[in-house]
């Protein structure tokens, strides 16, 4: 195959929207979650497969007994807590306290998960450097 | 025959219920958005064998829509009130919305709710009557509301319900008897089937439904009609009122039954039944009184929501 500058046009301009479509990586890896109101098996199945079809989600686990969420996610997903938390009201239920292990960055004095926009505050007083860096941290 | 044709149906078409609830009387659910279920219910009672088809869609957070509409395979003389909560009890075809107005999760595995629910309904089917000829079909509208507390371990419902039907056009009054259902449930999960997620999960209910029943009744008695219509038992109807209708004496009643029911749910089928045995059950003028009541359903769920 011949390289002709209208081929090169078009390579160097599809990569240009690549990455001016790819979000910046938000690193929300791992959250379990606690729901109440989960007593059926149908239930955790309903929210499980809700869940399911969200980006970024790579597997949902479900216990009825703990009323516990474990949701693990792929890399570079745009996932947002704050949407996860509708998905599982719409579906009449009510998210409670989460375990989440993200990748972030402090910004003074909270934890920003990378590219979506949410921030914690963590609590952790020697935290506070500018690299990135992966965190597990309980929400309220 | 029959029971081969309903066994058929049952089989070929996966399912009733909301999955979460009793067979008879009213319950809270409500199916996530973009969550549908398609179920069949056979259901009898002394004499009366109906099949009651039912598709049911998640609309919005707490609001859904579902379609059901049961057909007669064998009929009998009862008074016609509604079969269950979700199902009518006369052939017709039924729109009902849901909308869960109230709802808390107090903790894990609990949650308070209660449904309003609101519907019309057209009837599809001749409704035989023993004392003449059907009623001329008419349109019918119906509102319930159902409270209730589910748990791991027990649920509690309470509901109730109304049922009326009205006339399509001016001048002709035959009217379907209008009813009023009432129900109690408590429900029991034995630790034995206490399994954690995904496991099959068995729930045992005792349902107590009370039911009254209006009179209904015939804007004119048709010409010639002997009021046997192959049954000969009922005596003639009473002549009409001064607004030319005749009040059907035998028509309506009242009734109390309860009994056991079950709803087994893995993966995505649920499998309902269960029997209510008569209490107390006064039907008006020569109605044969009813001892016993079944339900049998499958549910086959479409869970996927929304992306």
């Amino acid at each position: 195959m011949s390289l002709s500058w209208t081929n090169m046009f078009r390579g160097v301009a599809l990569a240009g929207l690549l990455f001016a479509v790819e979000p910046a990586h938000a690193e929300y890896l791992r959250i379990q979650l606690r729901v109440y109101g989960l007593d059926c098996e149908l239930c955790a199945r309903g929210v499980s497969a809700s869940i399911q079809r969200m980006a970024g989600v790579k597997s949902v686990d479900v216990s009825l007994k703990k009323g516990l969420l474990e949701i693990v996610l792929v890399r570079g997903n745009t996932f947002k807590m704050s949407d996860l938390r509708k998905r599982i009201r719409e579906n009449g239920f009510r998210s409670m306290e989460a375990t989440v292990t993200a990748v972030g960055e402090f910004k003074e004095s909270r934890f920003e998960v990378l590219g979506s926009g949410e921030s914690y505050d963590v609590g952790s007083p020697d935290s506070r450097a500018s690299a990135t860096v992966e965190l597990t941290f309980d929400v309220r | 025959m029959k029971f081969l044709l309903c066994v058929f149906c049952l089989s070929a078409v996966p399912a009733w219920g909301d999955g979460e609830g009793p067979a008879f009387g009213y319950s809270t659910a409500i199916l996530g958005p973009g969550n549908t279920s398609v179920g069949t219910t056979l259901m009898w009672r002394s004499g009366v064998t109906m099949f009651g088809p039912q598709l049911t869609y998640g609309l919005m957070e707490n609001l859904q829509i579902s379609v059901s509409a049961p057909f007669h395979l064998d009929h009998g003389d009862h008074p016609t009130g509604r079969f269950t909560a979700m199902m009518p009890g006369d052939p017709q075809a039924e729109v009902l919305l849901g909308w869960r107005f109230f709802h808390k999760s107090p903790g894990i595995g609990t949650r308070n709710e209660a449904t309003l629910y609101a519907g019309v309904s057209a009837l599809t089917q001749d409704v035989p009557r023993a004392d003449g000829p059907p009623l001329r079909r008419q349109p019918g509208m119906y509102v319930a509301v159902a409270a209730g507390h589910v748990s791991r371990r027990y649920d509690v419902w309470v509901g109730a319900g109304y049922q009326r039907y009205g006339t399509w056009s001016r001048g002709i009054d035959d009217r379907q008897s209008s009813s009023l259902l009432t129900s109690f449930v408590v429900g029991w999960r034995p630790s034995f089937f206490d399994h954690d997620y995904p496991k099959p999960d068995v729930r045992f209910f005792w349902e107590t439904t009370g039911g009254l029943i209006g009179q209904a009744q015939r804007d004119v008695p048709p010409p010639g009609s002997p009021g046997g219509h192959d049954h000969g038992n009922a005596p003639p109807p009473p002549p009409p009122n001064s607004s030319g209708i005749v009040v059907l004496p035998n028509s309506g009643g009242t009734g109390l039954f309860s009994g056991p029911t079950f709803l087994c749910t893995y993966r995505s089928v649920a499998f309902q039944g269960g029997v209510l045995f008569a209490l107390w059950n006064q039907p008006n003028g020569v109605q044969p009184a009813e001892k016993v009541r079944a339900v049998a359903g499958v549910t086959y769920y479409f869970l996927r929501g929304r992306k």
